[in-house]
């Protein structure tokens, strides 16, 4: 099957789970209850009439299933409707997805570039003083919570050494601007958050380099591929790594919806103004609006990084391709 | 070869129960200091705050400090144990149990009972958990302001939504074991499909099963940390993660009521994560050189 075809397939494929996902995105939150009772609850300068207006204004007066057919429709024009603290959640939204990407495939890209050598590395010299050292300390950041390590950085890179701001995206006074240059001041704003996120993505590739290449290395190819006087290096970087890199693309697929999803966490600590610190500030007032425009989103990321990981599968191993 | 390889192995298992023991003696050799701070869950609490054991730094009557409310850290970590064991294996026993039955009948049945059941694997798998999990607890919180069972709804959420990943790996498992002649050999002898499921391809994924279980601990550990810290956790428990995040709003003033949940959560999830690299390793036969 050609390539085209695949993508075509894998494409089609997706529809039919994403309607499932936003219509049960859609009812966790009707199955709470009335959106405009819950989020005004215990305001008691709200008169009941007052209720009814907003829900009107709204459209949550309408049976359910056309609320849900009215909010799928607006979807696939990118209208998520409007937030219940004013404002297009298109908007909103839109503004910080950059933000979140920024760091989000910064911190993806670097692990990986970093990631990768060390797993080989530990994976060929097993049990050497610098794998265990290694690997122990890839340990030890997939068990840290992001939160901690995240203070942590800040305490000290931020606060007593003062290297880095602590938080924000850009100085809020053009005097305030590193070297006067608002590029360089973003940059330097990116370097903590951008830290954090690549220790966080690293530790756990390491470990699944490391293992994942001990694997191949056990195979016969390979030592068909020692017996007929290839390099160690040409083994490792061009028989072994490609055979190897295979959980390797699963593990990031995967992981990237996880860490949109665990966004909030270090966009709250770092004060950045992606869609997990909107999400967090939303859900705290349940502008249900905004939440369900920012579930929405992350979850079809999600399902297009999935789409990309199939993608890579087939671009790695061709024998994927044929079933 | 085999002995050289294995020992390395053993060590670490044992290592993470000798680490935990000495935890465990640790704490009651050394009770928490109950006559400072308003913990609710003390069974001597003090009468009130003690406003002269404000932000103490570590010392020889508060080990770990105490917090700007004026809190024994050490008391609050003794308390907090309790409930990361309880998020930790609790999630796991319902998320683990869903994906052990999904994963068996999924695989044994195969056909249209595996295509649906995988799809719905799939649709849950995507779903981005974390979010969902702020918005039921705020939710609750805001309709019920002391409900007391914050704790639980955590656990239910996690594990009603850990299962998929389990789920899959299992249902390959079982894929490889059914095709055993073992399997086709209680088959002839017309033994019913759940018997076959019940007795033969259960037992012997479960090595599967145990070693995904510690995995999942660990990460519900961290999910619970990191809700707490967003502040959207029970405000009737302590927790290690509620902890953290008291301590993140004044960490210029008491760094070390921040320092020593840190390190708890990290030391409780690092030992998780080793017993499950290491009965991984002693369990799968296949890895066994």
């Amino acid at each position: 099957m050609s390539l085209i075809k695949y993508l075509i397939r894998r494409s089609l494929y997706l529809i039919p789970v994403f309607l499932g996902i936003t219509l049960l995105v859609f009812s966790i939150e009707r199955l709470a209850g009335d959106p405009v009772q819950i989020a005004t609850f215990g305001n008691t300068h709200i008169t009941e009439d007052q209720r009814q207006r907003i829900r009107q204004y709204y459209g949550l007066d309408k049976p359910v299933y056309l609320q849900y057919l009215h909010w799928l429709s607006e979807l696939l024009v990118l209208n998520l409707g409007d937030s219940f603290g004013g404002g297009s959640v298109s908007n909103l939204v839109g503004q910080g997805i950059l933000a979140t990407l920024e760091l989000q495939l910064l911190g993806l890209f670097l692990s990986l570039v970093i990631a990768i050598p060390i797993g080989i590395y530990s994976a060929k010299r097993r049990y050497s003083v610098l794998d265990v050292t290694l690997s122990s300390s890839a340990l030890v950041g997939t068990s840290i919570p992001i939160s901690f390590m995240g203070i942590a950085f800040i305490l000290i890179f931020g606060y007593y050494l003062n290297l880095f701001p602590s938080g924000g995206a850009q100085s809020t006074i053009q005097s305030q601007y590193l070297y006067g240059n608002v590029i360089l001041d973003q940059l330097w704003h990116l370097t903590l958050p951008t830290l954090v996120y690549t220790f966080a993505i690293l530790a756990p590739v390491v470990l699944l380099v490391r293992s994942s290449m001990l694997e191949v290395l056990r195979q016969d190819y390979i030592l068909a591929a020692r017996a007929s006087g290839l390099g160690d290096r040409a083994i490792l970087y061009k028989h072994a790594l490609r055979n190897a890199l295979i959980p390797i693309v699963t593990y990031v697929g995967l992981y990237f919806g996880g860490l949109l999803a665990g966004a909030p966490v270090t966009e709250t600590v770092f004060n950045w103004p992606g869609v997990g610190a909107l999400f967090v500030v939303k859900t705290n007032v349940l502008d249900f609006p905004v939440i369900q425009g920012v579930v929405v989103l992350i979850t079809l990321m999600t399902l297009v990084a999935n789409l990309v990981t199939d993608l890579t599968y087939a671009y790695i191993d061709p024998r994927i391709r044929i079933d | 070869m085999a002995s050289l390889s294995s020992r390395p192995r053993k060590r670490r298992v044992s290592g993470v129960i000798g680490v935990m023991a000495l935890l465990d003696r640790l704490i009651a050799l050394y009770p928490p200091n109950c006559n400072v701070g308003t913990n609710p869950n003390c069974p001597n609490p003090g009468p009130k705050p003690d406003v002269w054991a404000i932000g103490i730094p570590p010392s020889w009557s508060f080990p770990f400090g105490t917090n700007l409310a004026g809190q024994d850290v050490y008391s609050q970590i003794v308390y907090g144990a309790r409930a990361a064991f309880l998020v930790g294996i609790g999630a796991t026993a319902i998320a683990l149990a869903i994906a052990t039955l999904i994963g068996l009948v999924a695989g044994y049945f195969g056909g249209w009972v595996d295509n649906v059941l995988m799809r719905l694997t799939e649709v849950v798998l995507v779903l981005p958990f974390f979010l969902i999990l702020l918005v039921f607890l705020r939710i609750l919180f805001t309709l019920s302001p002391g409900a007391s069972g914050g704790l639980l709804v955590i656990i239910l959420v996690i594990g009603a939504f850990s299962w998929p990943g389990p789920a899959r790996i299992i249902r390959g498992e079982v894929l490889r074991v059914r095709e055993f002649e073992y399997v086709a050999a209680s088959r002839q002898i017309g033994e019913s499909g759940f018997r076959i499921l019940f007795r033969h391809l259960f037992p012997n994924t479960l090595h599967i099963i145990i070693v995904l279980s510690t995995l999942q601990i660990a990460g519900s550990i961290l999910t619970e940390a990191a809700v707490s810290f967003l502040g959207f956790g029970d405000p009737n428990s302590i927790t290690w993660g509620r902890q953290l995040a008291d301590a993140s709003e004044a960490v210029k003033q008491a760094w070390w009521a921040g320092l020593a949940p840190g390190i708890f959560i990290t030391l409780l999830v690092m030992g998780f994560n080793l017993l499950g690299n290491g009965l991984r390793d002693a369990l799968d036969p296949r890895l066994r050189e």
